[in-house]
């Protein structure tokens, strides 16, 4: 049955085409789904891992990219614990629009969110974002950094444990305290 | 000797036994051989019977050889007539075929003889007839019988005839059929829709009758959306006409497939309907984006989108708004209006898949094919510019409903009332009041994320602005003002007396805060219900839910109780500012009494205390005092909130004055008494068990009230009249010790 110790909830967000549902695919169901056309609205996938032996529940909320479905990925903002902001390490646009995704987290996140810049499709030759600019990038705004290919399966396993992980401490000391 | 007689004697029992032994071998040997000789007789007849078997065997073998060589013979000549019929099989199929060529090659001298008079005489459907019977005679066939017959010439010119025939028919049913378009002749348009399958041209025909329905629909359309725009706004439909039209536009849509469907099906064959679909949702998109384009400017739909979104940002980056706002209640009807339009959408593309998927049914076996075909169904839906209009609506669906929820809950908030004799204002009514219409009204979309999203910002609203107000009031504080009741008297008297009536500001104060204090345990009610009816109303709605989807809802719905949360932390963080200001300050000088009062009495103090007003009457009688100041103003719950926390006070302090007092046996006796009709009195106003707030206080008087240190015993230990202690070992010794007549080495040596 239902059986867990901790909840989380974890959003994707970013632009159309960066690769969020197959970094969800990729991590939940072990996939890479090619010609993954655009996603409607938002979908929910769960699965639960172990982390030190407790089990622990991630709901993923995988955010349509596009601007018309905004309205309700915003909505998911609020009672996020981690919010995962992706780009595409071979689409300069993708990454330009970094400062406008953070605006909006801002806006209706909650302040104590976890959040991680992930570089997905290290997988591609023509890479357009150097690591270290994505980097200091993330170190600039205070957050996680990572990059994966879902296409791959690199970094992806690790991406989710090591927020899971992290959730995790924060509720510990949550509780301690 | 003696020894050589031993020996003897041993041997001889050797002997002895042995012999026995050998005895009842003998016993044994002359049973077996009886046995044997019994069994002779049975074993010599057994003997003569086979002996008379034998002969019969050698027959038996004989027969058995014959039997093998006649089956041999049988199934070689088996062998020889299966060859035979095979050939004859062959032979036959020869002749079928023969026949079939012959059949095709009359036909073909039929149909090429009948064809030019046919469309001479302007009998179509009697040519096409021809061409359909040419066409489905199988051509490499017909290609070999040339080959094998010698009137070459005459086949060839058939065939020659037939093609140009066919040409000739297919292009005189094209035109006739854009004539009869042309001169809107419904008669004909059905009449060569009919033909053009007999021509093997099922695509053309559905093409040229979709073409024509497409300019239909975009006449009736164009129609509609002008009286659309031309509505008095007067009329009582003005204010959905836009949804109206869109309403036509689909209900035309589903009409011309309701009627055509079984043509199509009838003359076209089964699974075709999508082909037709797919040119009809071009007209669709196209006039549902000029229906789209008037509302948007008729409605003015960017500039007020614009104004909320302006708005939202003067708000967060919190410069003073110059902006006029819009009253929500302007928007009530437009929201709707949105609603409708979109489940219309949604309930339009529910049709098609249904009359697809059915037609699909009756239409194609094969699964893969089936797939292929779906697939390019949930394309055609995708990639629609219906779709685009419906994604769009729902966005400005979501950002209206948001604006409005907010304002609106912002105006209950601001025009909160309270009705005296109420327990809550009106902002708890109002605010679930609005947020239920919001979420209903997104149940109405039909959309699952729209339902989500609404419920995410109910969420938002609720926790956000809707608590913050609660704890903001409750965080002023209440005033703890006048002591008692007679002091609280003498103000309402020289008020009075003064000519103001109005209630003080510390009483507007008080009145705010509990009110807030109720408004947040009503609200918790108010939660659990709407959870309820709305996942219900959603489970009406959405029939079709998959688990993902239900685990969607199910998530967002659970947002809410998180609002439940916040709101018991609320009450709890009320209930806390009234121990501090209510409870405590008048408590404590109640208690303290405890410590002027002389506990260690003769049988005449005793007597005379218990005639007098002792002190837990006076304790009980404030109590009331002060309980009957909250009884009726809070909430069944929040009183009993209220009367817990005040049952902690009592009973801490009263321990407290105990231990700084001195008690002989009679004093004890009173303490006693006095705990348990306190207990009694708090027992009678609440509805929980006030026994365990109690325990260590009746346990206290239970150790004062002892004879003597040894009866300690009767209470303490393992045995069945023992109690389950809240004291420690050391608490009780000191407690004894507060017993003037206990002696101190007798406390002392109690094994505890």
């Amino acid at each position: 049955m239902d059986d867990y110790k901790f909840l989380f909830k974890v959003v994707l967000v970013g632009n159309a085409g960066v690769g969020k549902t197959c970094l969800v695919r990729r991590f939940t169901q072990g996939l890479f789904p090619p010609g993954q056309g655009a996603t409607i609205g938002v979908d929910f996938m769960i699965k639960t891992v172990d982390v030190d032996n407790e089990k622990v529940k991630l709901q993923i909320w995988d955010t349509a990219g596009q601007e018309r479905f905004r309205s309700i990925t915003q909505s998911y903002y609020r009672s996020a614990h981690a919010l995962i902001l992706v780009y595409d390490i071979s689409c300069q646009p993708t990454f330009d629009c970094l400062p406008d995704w953070l605006r909006e987290i801002e806006e209706y996140a909650s302040s104590k969110v976890l959040r991680v810049l992930v570089g997905n499709k290290i997988d591609r030759e023509d890479r357009e974002i150097p690591t270290h600019v994505g980097e200091e990038f993330a170190e600039r705004h205070n957050m996680y950094f990572l990059e994966t290919s879902a296409k791959e399966a690199e970094n992806v396993e690790k991406l989710f444990m090591q927020i899971a992980e992290d959730l995790m401490k924060v509720s510990r000391f949550l509780c301690d305290n | 000797m003696s020894l050589d007689k031993s020996k003897f004697e041993s041997m001889q029992r050797d002997i002895q036994n042995e012999l026995e032994k050998l005895k009842l071998e003998e016993e044994t040997l002359f049973q077996d051989l009886g046995n044997m000789l019994n069994q002779r007789l049975f074993l010599d007849s057994k003997v003569k019977g086979l002996a008379k078997l034998l002969p019969t065997l050698k027959v038996v073998k004989h027969e058995a050889q014959d039997l093998v060589s006649t089956i041999n013979d049988i199934s070689e000549s088996s062998e020889k007539i299966s060859g035979k019929i095979r050939s004859l099989d062959a032979a036959r199929s020869h002749v079928n075929e023969c026949q079939q060529r012959v059949s095709d090659l009359i036909d073909l001298e039929i149909c090429s003889q009948g064809v030019q008079t046919a469309i001479l005489d302007s009998d179509y459907e009697k040519g096409a007839a021809h061409v359909h019977r040419f066409l489905s005679i199988d051509q490499s066939l017909l290609h070999r019988t040339a080959t094998d017959m010698e009137n070459l010439s005459g086949m060839q010119k058939s065939v020659r005839t037939l093609q140009d025939a066919a040409s000739q028919l297919q292009a005189i049913v094209e035109h006739k059929f854009n004539e009869a378009v042309n001169c809107e002749d419904l008669v004909s348009i059905e009449r060569f829709f009919k033909i053009f399958p007999l021509l093997g041209m099922h695509e053309e025909g559905i093409k040229a009758l979709c073409t024509y329905l497409r300019t239909k629909v975009a006449a009736t359309a164009e129609k509609n959306l002008k009286s659309a725009i031309t509505t008095p706004l007067s009329d009582k439909r003005h204010s959905v006409i836009y949804a109206d039209t869109l309403t036509l536009l689909f209900e035309g849509l589903a009409r011309v497939v309701d009627t055509h469907q079984p043509l199509i099906e009838t003359y076209y064959g089964p699974g075709r309907l999508l082909c037709a679909i797919n040119i009809l949702q071009k007209e669709c998109d196209i006039q549902m984006k000029r229906v789209l384009t008037e509302w948007t400017r008729t409605r003015q739909i960017n500039k007020k989108i614009q104004i909320i979104t302006d708005l939202s940002r003067m708000s967060s980056s919190s410069s003073f708004s110059k902006l006029e706002k819009i009253d929500p209640k302007d928007l009530d009807i437009l929201i709707g209006e949105i609603t409708l339009m979109h489940f219309r959408t949604e309930l339009y593309f529910r049709f098609i898949q249904r009359k697809v998927v059915s037609d699909l049914e009756v239409g194609v076996q094969d699964p893969d094919e089936k797939t292929k075909v779906l697939k390019s169904l949930e394309n055609l839906i995708k990639n629609s510019d219906l779709t685009h209009s419906k994604h769009e609506l729902l966005l400005h669906y979501l950002k209206l409903e948001q604006y409005f929820m907010e304002e609106s809950v912002a105006k209950a908030v601001s025009m909160d009332s309270v009705e005296p004799s109420q327990q809550t204002s009106s902002m708890v009514d109002d605010t679930f009041f609005i947020v239920k219409k919001c979420i209903r009204r997104s149940i109405s979309t039909g959309s699952l994320d729209g339902i989500c999203a609404i419920i995410n910002n109910a969420c938002r609203v609720l926790e956000n602005d809707f608590c913050d107000v609660l704890r903001a009031r409750l965080r002023q504080g209440y005033p703890s003002g006048y002591l008692d009741l007679t002091q609280a008297y003498n103000v309402l008297q020289t008020s009075i007396q003064q000519g103001r009536l109005q209630a003080s500001d510390t009483e507007q104060t008080r009145t705010a805060f509990l009110v807030a204090l109720n408004n947040a345990d009503s609200s918790t009610e108010y939660v659990d219900a709407l959870c309820d009816s709305v996942l219900k109303e959603i489970e009406q709605a959405l029939p079709a839910m998959n688990n993902n989807e239900r685990g969607k809802l199910e998530s967002c719905l659970s947002g809410l109780s998180s609002v439940t949360t916040n709101l018991k932390e609320i009450i709890e963080y009320g209930i806390q500012q009234l121990r501090v200001s209510a409870i405590k300050p008048r408590i404590n000088p109640w208690v303290d009494n405890f410590t002027s009062i002389n506990h260690q009495l003769t049988e005449d103090e005793l007597s005379a205390y218990e005639a007098g007003e002792s002190f837990v009457q006076t304790l009980i009688m404030n109590l009331e005092t002060l309980l009957s100041l909250f009884k009726d103003v809070l909430t069944t719950a929040n009183y009993d909130a209220f009367i817990a926390v005040l049952t902690t006070e009592v009973t801490q302090r009263l321990e407290k004055v105990i231990m700084k007092s001195s008690f002989n046996r009679l004093g004890g006796l009173v303490l006693d008494k006095e705990v348990r009709s306190l207990a009694g009195y708090i027992t009678a106003t609440t509805s929980w068990s006030v026994r365990d707030k109690f325990a260590r206080l009746t346990q206290i008087a239970t150790v004062l009230n002892l004879e003597q240190v040894a009866e300690f015993y009767d209470y303490w230990g393992d045995h069945d009249g023992a109690l389950t202690w809240r004291l420690t070992p050391s608490e009780v010794r000191t407690i004894m010790a507060l017993r003037s007549d206990f002696k101190v080495e007798e406390i002392k040596r109690l094994k505890l």
